[in-house]
């Protein structure tokens, strides 16, 4: 089984903490407005997870890409993912859409969570400096995988 | 007339999600090319990996902004905009 970088799992982490406090928040204000049922939750609870793991995957295709060391290959695998995230995103909204379990503002809003968050990461990395991965840092960038995927040192 | 109207109106939002959604091919392409620069950039100085890296995480979801912004301007120009347009010209025909 490949093993997943720190680094995509910390961002994973926050990403999903700040997706969790603004469903959350979401949540309060359809209660408020009056218009909250389970619709709206199981909306929120389907786009919200499809988000962490869209996030999720575009940590890991950086991480595939960036470790290949060949800019022509990285980009063409961003691309690829980026497509492929998109169609996976846009999947989630047409069931939130069609189907009647879910509500379609509860299952569009949540979506732009992960993007959020990062923008409140972004001001934190503005403020406090940019923080290097615990893992990666000081690495040697001569990364390799070994036959079961694993990132190691090559010396 | 009516009829006409509603053709109009669904042909409009139809026009519309499918405009919104050229915005899906810029964050592709720049996400591309800022992966391609990270590359080199690693190349020249393997010891910034960890600061290059966390740096690229945060730009590329930003940058994938614009596209899910679009997606989601289609989505309710499809599913929740013309329901509503109809609903409003019915109201202020009747």
């Amino acid at each position: 089984m490949k093993k997943v970088h720190e680094t995509v799992l910390k961002e994973t982490k926050f990403v999903g903490a700040w997706v969790l406090i603004f469903s959350a928040l979401m949540q309060a204000v359809f209660l408020i407005i009056g218009k909250w049922d389970y619709t709206v939750l199981l909306g929120n609870i389907l786009s919200a997870a499809a988000g962490i793991v869209s996030f999720f995957f575009l940590g890991m295709t950086i991480i595939k890409a960036v470790s290949s060391g060949d800019p022509a290959y990285a980009k063409k695998l961003m691309k690829a993912s980026q497509a492929i995230r998109m169609l996976f995103m846009f999947g989630i909204a047409l069931l939130g859409a069609l189907l009647p379990c879910f509500s379609i503002w509860a299952t569009v809003v949540p979506i732009l969570f992960p993007r959020l968050a990062l923008l409140i990461r972004s001001f934190m990395v503005k403020r406090m400096g940019p923080y290097d991965s615990p893992v990666i840092e000081g690495d040697s960038g001569d990364a390799a995988e070994d036959e079961d995927g694993e990132v190691e040192d090559v010396e | 007339m009516l009829e006409l109207a509603i053709g109009i109106i669904l042909g409009a939002c139809a026009l519309g999600a499918g405009m919104a959604m050229i915005a899906g091919i810029g964050p592709g392409i720049g996400e591309g090319n800022a992966v391609a620069r990270a590359c080199e950039a690693i190349g020249r100085q393997p010891e910034a990996k960890g600061s290059i890296t966390s740096t690229l995480f945060v730009g590329c979801a930003i940058a994938e902004t614009t596209g899910l912004y679009a997606l989601v301007i289609a989505i309710l120009l499809i599913f929740v905009a013309p329901n509503m347009l109809v609903e409003i010209l019915t109201s202020t025909i009747a």
